[in-house]
């Protein structure tokens, strides 16, 4: 097991490095290099969230697209306030999840995970034939105010990483413990008095808050957003920054998306074989580690403890 | 007996397409009163079960707890109730340690973690889990496991309890021991218990009522003993002598 408060001590002072470095770091590559690592982070952790109820969620690309959109359309096309637009991502992403939770979550398995994925798709057809959001082409000029621009990548870092601690909170939590129960067997909760579909709904609400804040954030970094953005590819490969930083523990996808986002911009050069690379490195840890990084470490933790004995 | 009627139904009826799963099936539990359900295998009961505890709505008939018409109302509805149920199969949440088993029984209440700890750790002496809190519960030995199914239910803090099979796979130590907590859930918690069980010794010396399902109607009530002469009981078992 997990020695778990030096553990999170451990992540605490990580992300105040991280949010440091946004901070002090002159390269604007490198500043946005972990703001992309962390928004990636997100992305997998909402989405290992979900797990926890046992689904699969696909549409974890479109909360993040919505959140994006969200921030994008009250910015450049209705001039609000920054605050209040990277406010309302998450509070828009978490309202629409309740209405698709609500109306998809009847169903489980393979059932939620194609309707997840075609809310996805349409969404992002509804973005490409919608003019007044640029259609095709998307949003461009989401700027920070002159104020915060400089210090933007750490604000995001600093959000981005509260996110993340949030997410594993709650997991740790009675909440947590009732997203497991319904995972594991869903007619024991509800044979004690439990509404499985509101804990359910509620879940994907979480995650789906989580992501929409990550694509506000995401809008203001990156200053354009486009449909593309935001297909089902999205959650494919935060599912694969799960799988490779292993599910079993919430660093698990911090770690995969760390790894991958960072091994990814080496293989950006090499096109058309990026998308074989992701596919090749899936298939190489599920058979090789099928638990991931933080399995791998659990086992040579395990190892260790054995030969000391 | 004359204590009040706790639990009743109504002409109880449950369809799927063209067969008929139970129809007309009336009945009541008594407050305190440890009421056996038996019949063969595909009488019934298990529908019976799901009706009962809102897992499954009735295509008719009326469902009364506590006086309260619950007629197609949610499993949660009438969980919160009282009425709390276990299952034959997949009866706990394997994967998960024995403590968080049961604090699962305890969240259809606001309250402290520390009072729910209380609880748990009740619970678990009570039903023999006190040494095993922290194991996961699918690697329970099969007694434990049943135990802990019950333990789960009467985290919930029900009046009413409706155990499907709590005695299958358990040796002949365990049944003694399982029968001796009906009892004292009867006599020191006030609790009502509807028993479904194939172990017909196990039925007639716990129970202080039977009824009898076949086909998905009442064939047999009564008092264990009359009903274990009922011709018509032993028929719808046995097959009918040539």
């Amino acid at each position: 097991m997990w020695n778990r408060l030096p553990g999170v001590w451990i992540c605490v002072a990580f992300a105040i490095a991280s949010v440091l470095f946004a901070l002090l770091a002159t390269n604007a590559y490198y500043t946005s290099l972990v703001v992309w690592v962390l928004t990636n982070a997100v992305l997998a952790s909402a989405l290992r969230f979900v797990l926890q109820i046992g689904e699969l969620n696909i549409a974890t690309a479109a909360f993040f697209g919505i959140g994006a959109y969200t921030t994008a359309i009250t910015a450049v096309l209705l001039g609000w306030p920054f605050w209040l637009t990277l406010l309302l991502a998450p509070l828009v992403a978490g309202a629409l999840s309740a209405l698709f939770g609500w109306v998809t979550l009847r169903t489980k398995g393979p059932y939620f995970l194609l309707v997840s994925f075609a809310v996805t798709e349409v969404v992002r057809l509804v973005y490409t034939q919608t003019n007044a959001i640029g259609g095709n082409s998307g949003l461009v000029g989401m700027f920070p105010p002159m104020a915060i621009e400089a210090y933007y990548p750490a604000l995001a870092v600093a959000l981005l990483a509260a996110t993340l601690f949030a997410l594993y909170g709650v997991e740790r939590s009675d909440l947590g413990r009732l997203f497991k129960a319904i995972e594991n067997n869903d007619a024991i909760p509800r044979s004690v008095g439990l509404n499985v579909v509101f804990l359910k709904v509620l879940c994907v609400v979480i995650a789906g808050s989580a992501v929409g804040l990550a694509g506000g954030l995401h809008a203001y970094a990156n200053n354009v957003i486009a449909p593309s953005d935001f297909t089902f590819f999205v959650a494919i490969l935060a599912l694969a920054y799960v799988k490779i930083g292993g599910e079993g523990h919430a660093l698990g996808p911090v770690l995969g998306a760390a790894l991958l986002t960072l091994v990814g911009q080496w293989v950006a050069g090499i096109s058309a074989w990026e998308n074989i690379f992701y596919g090749a490195v899936i298939v190489v840890t599920l058979l090789v580690f099928p638990g991931g990084l933080v399995g791998l470490a659990a086992r040579a933790r395990g190892l260790v403890t054995r030969s000391a004995r | 007996m004359n204590a009040p009627v706790i639990l009743r139904a109504e002409n109880l009826e449950r369809r799927f397409g063209g067969l008929t799963a139970v129809s007309g099936f009336s009945f009541e539990l008594r407050e305190g009163e440890i009421l056996g359900l038996i019949g063969p295998n595909g009488a019934g009961k298990s529908t019976t079960f799901n009706l009962i505890s809102g897992f499954l709505r009735p295509s008719g008939g009326r469902l009364f707890v506590k006086g309260r018409d619950v007629t197609g109302a949610s499993a949660k509805t009438i969980s919160r109730l009282g009425l709390v149920r276990t299952f034959q199969h997949d009866s706990l949440l394997s994967e998960m340690s024995v403590v968080d088993n049961i604090l699962i029984g305890t969240y259809h209440q606001r309250r402290a973690h520390e009072k729910r700890m209380e609880k748990v750790r009740e619970v678990a002496s009570m039903t023999g889990l006190a040494d095993h809190l922290q194991t996961t519960a699918g690697n329970l030995p099969h007694g434990l496991q049943r135990m802990l199914s019950i333990a789960i239910a009467l985290a919930a803090e029900p009046q009413i309890l409706c155990l499907d099979e709590p005695l299958t796979g358990l040796q002949g130590a365990e049944v003694s021991t399982a029968l001796e907590l009906f009892e004292k859930l009867r006599t020191t918690h006030g609790l009502s218990i509807l028993l479904v069980e194939h172990n017909m010794r196990a039925v007639m010396r716990a129970c202080d009522r039977v009824i009898v399902l076949n086909y998905g109607r009442l064939l047999a009530e009564g008092p264990p003993e009359t009903v274990s002469r009922d011709e018509a009981v032993i028929e719808a078992y046995l097959g009918r002598g040539r």
